[in-house]
């Protein structure tokens, strides 16, 4: 009699351990963030609001987008990851492959809110964008009065000298690169005008870059007053005290778009949906737009003047954002940038 | 339990930390820079070698590593020969002197150069005022700047190497070869330097080895455009995702750099060693 009691215990026991597990885990949602300083403004502006609302925890892993993506894949049979986001338009590949779910818009209200443009594929399984980074033209303006207006200011002779480059192994590179390779006469077909182009920079002393950290060197240090590169990382060089400022070129802006995807075959797709909707609200928007200048995609995100002085923001901005093919970028990426490293080379 | 299998056994854990460690991930590589889209193939191979412009930064990373190596045994022996000669407490100071910058990261000590070396930079400055540079001449992202890098970070592995050799060297030999007339720098010559080539070839072998391979100090210091071999290989196994032909110039790099190594020590060792 007692063993069968001990027993029937142990049983109840772990039965209400199986359920507790079970709760968390349709509490529990787990998603990818970028780390640094953008996993910080995330967990501020989106996750910790979220957990506060739904009452749900988070987990965060840290993957950039390209590793994510990797994840996702090999995950395909068993998926970990409830909302996945990615910066570099993996989310294109990944849709038609199947490892996202498309999204119904009425279970996402703030998507009615949602420019067209960051929205365009849900029903394909592309989750929306709920920030941008745009790529336009970061200057010293006290170095140059007359803010630049046109790609094709990169390309005068004058400015070579004190111009920054960033190498086209970082993604805010290509995309720079790209406009230079388009204002000079190319397209994704053919970059050699591009190149042509950064080979003539070069002789004329411009400067190419790895990384982001050396072109706020090349500002404050060497009086570079020109570079190709993201409005976020103008503000950074704001907040470092240099007097800098951030211009969309005439000819578009190509821009960054950081989506948030909705992962095929998970158990809590509800909570994930709503992660999703509240990465869409204003509030977050704002939030995100203050704490690291990316640009909202909610039309009705309220900027300060100073805040949106410093982004892509508004209908009319929103436009000339565009998106070069990602995967043509992909697929040529290996090649390009051969070629360009031996452009380059000295 | 015999002699033998005792040594085997103590052996042991090396070799297998070794196999482990080495050989399997050194396998695997040459695996997978044969490894094409069809089986076997050279085609990683024959794309490197086929190429002037990898030709090139094969060059460079061997020349470079040459010369590092040779300033870096110039530089090294004096002073290793002064260290062995002075009292211990100096001794101790001078040691302290020259590993000191190994106990900062190579990427800390390489952002003091880059201060010193970019455009406005004491160096670069000092040398506009005297008029021996133009406005825009800098150190920075040049070959001279990877040289004056890597010579600050593998100095340590040189003098220290040298002075274990000359510590042990007979001071009596010196003082025989001056009461027979020879001057300080004709014992240097003649007595110490051929007796403390075996602390040169082993620092050597450190120096040249560890700046082929190295890509933190290069890539900092040289920029984009100065491209060393090291450094190829980490682009391409982590922003080209190319890892065949990544493994391919790991294997190119492993075998220049034998090439080099196994005629020095060749020359070097049965004289001396």
């Amino acid at each position: 009699m007692k063993t069968g009691f001990t027993l029937t215990s142990l049983a109840a026991a772990s039965l209400a351990l199986l359920g507790a597990t079970a709760m968390a885990q349709n509490n529990t949602l787990t998603i990818n963030s970028f780390g640094g300083a953008y996993e910080t403004a995330h967990r501020k502006c989106i996750i910790t609001p979220f957990e506060k609302e739904t009452g749900a925890t988070t987990k965060i892993v840290t993957a950039y987008s390209a590793d994510a993506f990797a994840q996702v894949r090999a995950q395909k049979a068993a998926p970990q990851y409830d909302v996945i986001h990615f910066s570099g338009g993996q989310e294109i590949v990944a849709a038609t492959e199947g490892l996202l779910s498309p999204i119904d818009a009425s279970k996402v209200p703030n998507l009615a809110n949602v420019y067209p443009v960051a929205k365009a594929n849900i029903a394909k399984g592309e989750g929306p964008v709920y920030s941008i980074a745009a790529i336009g033209l970061v200057y010293n303006s006290q170095a140059l009065p007359k803010a630049p207006t046109s790609w094709k200011d990169v390309l005068d002779p004058k400015l070579s000298n004190k111009l920054v480059l960033t190498d086209i192994s970082n993604g805010y590179g290509m995309l720079g690169f790209l406009m230079i390779n388009r204002v000079s006469g190319g397209d994704l077909k053919n970059i050699q005008p591009g190149l042509d182009a950064v080979r003539k920079l070069l002789a004329g002393g411009a400067i190419v870059v790895n990384t982001s950290p050396e072109i706020q060197r090349e500002f404050a240090q060497n009086g570079a007053t020109i570079a190709p590169y993201a409005s976020d990382y103008a503000y950074t060089l704001t907040k470092a005290n240099l007097p800098v400022k951030f211009a969309q070129g005439a000819e578009g802006t190509p821009a960054s778009f950081i989506t948030a995807n909705l992962v095929a075959n998970r158990p809590n797709q509800a909570l994930a949906l709503k992660f999703i909707d509240m990465s869409l609200s204003e509030s977050a928007q704002t939030c995100f737009a203050n704490e690291l200048r990316y640009s909202p995609t909610n039309s009705k995100a309220q900027l300060a003047p100073d805040v949106a002085a410093t982004v892509a923001y508004g209908p009319a901005a929103m436009k000339d954002l565009f998106r070069f093919d990602a995967p043509t970028i992909e697929a040529n990426r290996a090649n390009w940038v051969e070629r360009w490293s031996k452009t380059i080379a000295r | 339990m015999n002699d033998r299998t005792e040594n085997l056994l103590l052996a042991l854990p090396g070799l297998v930390l070794l196999v482990l460690a080495y050989f399997v991930p050194i396998g695997q590589m040459l695996v997978l820079s044969l490894s094409g889209a069809s089986g076997l193939t050279l085609e990683h191979f024959s794309r490197f070698l086929a190429d002037p412009f990898y030709l090139n930064i094969l060059w460079r990373t061997v020349r470079l590593s040459l010369v590092i190596t040779v300033i870096c045994a110039v530089l090294g022996f004096p002073y290793a020969y002064i260290m062995a000669r002075v009292s211990p407490r100096l001794r101790m100071w001078m040691v302290v002197a020259v590993i000191l910058p190994l106990m900062t990261s190579v990427v800390v000590r390489t952002f003091g150069w880059m201060v010193l070396l970019s455009r406005n930079g004491l160096v670069s400055q000092w040398a506009r005022d005297l008029g021996w540079a133009e406005r825009n001449f800098q150190l920075m992202h040049s070959e001279a700047a990877i040289v004056i890098g890597m010579v600050q970070v593998l100095l340590p592995f040189m003098a220290l190497s040298i002075l274990g050799v000359i510590s042990r060297i007979d001071t009596r030999l010196e003082e025989a070869s001056r009461t027979m007339g020879a001057s300080f720098l004709g014992t240097l010559r003649s007595v110490v330097l051929p007796l403390s080539m075996p602390g040169i070839v082993a620092g050597s072998l450190l120096v040249f080895t560890l700046s082929a391979s190295s890509f933190i100090t290069p890539s900092l210091m040289g920029g984009a455009r100065i491209q060393v071999l090291a450094g190829l290989v980490y682009k391409s196994v982590t922003q080209t995702l190319e890892w065949p032909f990544a493994a391919a110039q790991a294997v190119i790099l492993f075998v220049g750099v034998l090439l080099v190594l196994i005629p020095y020590v060749k020359i070097s060792t049965p004289r001396h060693g």
